[in-house]
């Protein structure tokens, strides 16, 4: 117990003697700040490890000062690379300012990890209501050998301009990785691009799926 | 001729004894005998023919007609009279008896005879046919009782076929005068009045003819009954309905003459029967001949009927069908599904020139009014799918968003295409610069915040919208132009031994960058070993990865 920190923190109206307690009269509530991300956890550092996949290690260390940066200044979180462990580690500062930094820059840092570009996992970081979903080909059809490779195919597109359009019209991004797909947008527009992935890997031609996108776009757009 | 009366009678009774069939035949002393007798009863009816202007009968050197001619003369109004009486009689039955009864000295039985016959047929005598039956069966009677005067002037009128009526006596004729007369006059006013007055005188040749016949084939002078019944069933027979009998029946003596008698009497009943009457043995009859025709008309019509009909009466028709070119030959009516073409008269024209002269002064045409295509509203913004990877970040997208949401004036303005982008900077330029001519005041130009090139235009042109004064000044320094040292030389003035030195130059640099590089990179290698065995403090440059 660090007493030290705790009376120092917080604030305790002390009713002073003199004055005398009145009787039948509740005591005052007392007043309390709001509690630090550092003494979240009485005082203690919280830490957040991501790990980091092979394929993602030199793409990582090209953009290291890109995710160093804002995590850092930003939002106050100390981040450092754990090259044995090949891992990311992330660790509260006493001058967080908020506790759910550090699991934004958790976040983060773990988008990147799945794929997505840091101008576009940035967005996790400056957006509270963003999520990412993942979930693979064979959740939605059992596909084997060369069906699943025209429906990978079919996700992407030529030039992947599939997934540009779905990307685009839904305000998403979209990360095909072999058979995983994760998805990096609001819930909303989480949901349609997920179903148009899912028609697309049921079997439905890309101008199917580009009708329905526009119908969505255009509704999306209405409503601004 | 010495005693007139009665070598009359004589003469009267050797006729009557004569055989029928040597009458037939002419013969000069039969006509004499036939003479004399006609004089005698000429002379016997003479005292009751007032008007006769011949005292006898003249025979000598006289032709059957002329004779004829003569008792005619005597006859006529002695009938006339005789009726006369006799319709009196008529109505007065009780005259008649009493004469009946005054003069009942002769011949009772012949008398009472009469009276019956007279009561019978007057009081029977309720249809005319029957009482001129009658009144033709008591002429007849009365002819054959008493020598028939009338007989026996009609049988010498018809002296050329050299038949003689048979007189009978002449009986009780002043004892039945009246009667006798009155009955004659009675029956002849009916006889006029069924048939006329000139139905009598052929009645009369009719009955004599009828009774010559009859008499000849039946005679029975004291059966006058019989003879009546006869003659009255003859005369009904004859006169009353025509029988079938009579035209196509046994009796095929008659037949002829019966025709004639019968086409002289009635003409209601014989009038059509008359036509049909003709003999089978001939030919046919009209009837038939009219069957006959009816038959053949059928037989043809059913013979018509079994053979195919023609192909105007069938049904559907192809041209295959029916004979070659037959079409043409009938008349066939079309529905003609089409208007026909109005023909063009002077009214038609005149008309439609008035219209037209009338519409051009009034001004009114019917031009077709163009319908603008520019739409009323505007079109529809519509989100093209862009198939690029997206320039912007997921970040700025969702910024720009959360711009429009919250302040829509400090939006940038989005748009689809960059050529719409272009064009829309063009045209709020454009409006910017009208505005600023047609305003009062003065509005500076909005700060669109966009990399802007500065152009090097001259200041003057910026900021002075109506170019009073032209000046050259640049907008840009000349440092900002361009910041060199040294001699610049253009690629074309240097020289080979200036490129050389260039060259060199350029390695030497790239050399020396490389070498900074690689001793940088080994530094950090090494700082990065010592980093993860020691402390596990962060480098607050984070010049981990340089």
């Amino acid at each position: 117990m660090q007493t030290g920190e705790a009376p120092a923190s917080m604030e305790v109206e002390a009713i002073p003697n003199g004055l005398g307690i009145q009787s039948g009269s509740l005591p005052l509530k007392p007043k309390f700040e709001p509690l630090k991300a550092h003494e979240m956890s009485d005082g203690r550092v919280q830490f957040r490890k991501v790990s980091v996949p092979p394929h993602r290690y030199s793409p990582l260390k090209k953009a290291w000062m890109e995710i160093y940066t804002p995590i850092y200044e930003q939002m106050k979180v100390d981040i450092r690379m754990n090259l044995k462990g090949r891992k990311v580690e992330l660790k509260t500062r006493s001058d967080t300012p908020d506790v759910s930094n550090l699991q934004k820059c958790a976040d983060f840092v773990h988008a990147f990890m799945l794929g997505f570009d840091v101008v576009d996992a940035i967005a996790l970081l400056r957006l509270d209501e963003l999520f990412v979903e993942s979930f693979e080909i064979k959740d939605v059809k059992t596909l084997r050998g060369e069906h699943l490779s025209r429906a990978i195919g079919r996700l992407s597109g030529k030039g992947g301009k599939t997934k540009f359009a779905i990307e685009n019209a839904t305000k998403t991004r979209i990360v095909i990785a072999d058979t995983k797909i994760h998805i990096l947008g609001s819930f909303q527009n989480i949901k349609i691009g997920r179903d148009s992935l899912c028609s697309l890997i049921l079997g439905s031609p890309a101008g199917k799926v580009y009708s329905k996108l526009r119908q969505v776009a255009a509704r999306l757009a209405e409503t601004f | 001729m010495a005693k007139p009366s009665e070598t009359g009678m004589e003469a009267l009774h050797h006729l009557k004894s004569t055989d029928p069939p040597a009458l037939l035949a002419p013969s000069p002393t039969l006509s004499q005998t036939a003479r004399t007798a006609s004089q005698h009863l000429f002379s016997c009816l003479k005292p009751y023919a007032p008007k006769s202007p011949f005292d006898q009968l003249l025979t000598d050197g006289f032709d059957a007609e002329q004779i004829w001619q003569q008792i005619d003369l005597l006859s006529q109004p002695l009938l006339s009279t005789l009726r006369r009486q006799v319709k009196h009689l008529e109505k007065h039955p009780e005259e008649s008896k009493i004469v009946l009864k005054k003069e009942n000295e002769f011949l009772d039985g012949e008398r009472k005879i009469l009276e019956e016959k007279e009561t019978k047929r007057f009081d029977d005598d309720v249809d005319d046919d029957d009482m001129d039956m009658d009144m033709d069966e008591f002429d007849d009677e009365e002819e054959e009782e008493e020598g028939g005067r009338r007989e026996s002037e009609k049988g010498e009128s018809e002296d050329e076929s050299g038949e003689m009526v048979e007189g009978k006596g002449g009986e009780g004729i002043e004892d039945k005068f009246l009667k006798i007369k009155e009955l004659e006059e009675y029956l002849e006013e009916d006889e006029a009045r069924e048939y006329g007055l000139d139905r009598k005188k052929k009645k009369g040749e009719l009955k004599l003819e009828e009774e010559e016949e009859e008499e000849e084939e039946e005679e029975d002078e004291e059966e006058e009954d019989d003879d009546d019944d006869e003659l009255d069933d003859e005369y009904e027979d004859a006169e009353e309905n025509a029988r079938y009998e009579d035209f196509f029946g046994a009796k095929k003596k008659t037949v002829p003459k019966r025709k004639s008698s019968l086409s002289n009497g009635s003409d209601e009943d014989s009038g059509l029967n008359d036509d049909g009457a003709v003999e089978k043995k001939g030919g046919l009859s009209t009837h038939e001949k009219q069957l006959e025709k009816l038959q053949s008309e059928i037989e043809q019509m059913e013979k018509a009927n079994l053979e195919p009909k023609t192909w105007t009466m069938r049904g559907e028709v192809t041209a295959a069908s029916r004979p070659k070119n037959s079409a043409l030959e009938v008349d066939l009516d079309f529905e003609h599904n089409v208007r026909p073409a109005p023909v063009i008269t002077e009214e038609i024209t005149a008309s439609i020139e008035d219209m037209i002269k009338q519409r051009i002064i009034e001004g009114r045409f019917d031009d077709i009014q163009k319908v603008s295509s520019l739409p009323s509203t505007a079109p529809k913004e519509v989100k093209q799918l862009d198939e690029n990877k997206s320039k912007k970040g997921l970040a700025e997208v969702y910024e720009e968003e959360y711009i429009q949401k919250t302040n829509p004036a400090a939006a940038p303005i989005s748009f689809s295409d960059e050529q719409k982008k272009e064009a829309s900077i063009l045209f709020k330029k454009l409006c910017l610069k009208l505005d600023a001519l047609s305003h009062f005041h003065f509005a500076p130009k909005p700060v669109i915040e966009d990399m802007s090139i500065q152009a090097n235009v001259p200041a003057l042109a910026m900021e002075e919208i109506a170019p009073t004064a032209v000046s050259d000044a640049a907008m840009l320094a000349p440092e900002e132009v361009f910041s060199g040292k040294g001699d610049i030389k253009e690629e074309a003035e240097v020289t080979q031994a200036e490129r050389k030195r260039r060259r060199a130059k350029k390695k030497r640099k790239f050399k020396a960058e490389a070498v900074k590089r690689m001793t940088k990179k080994a530094r950090d290698n090494t700082a990065l070993l010592n980093h993860n065995e020691g402390n596990h403090l962060s480098v607050p440059n984070g010049g981990l990865f340089s």
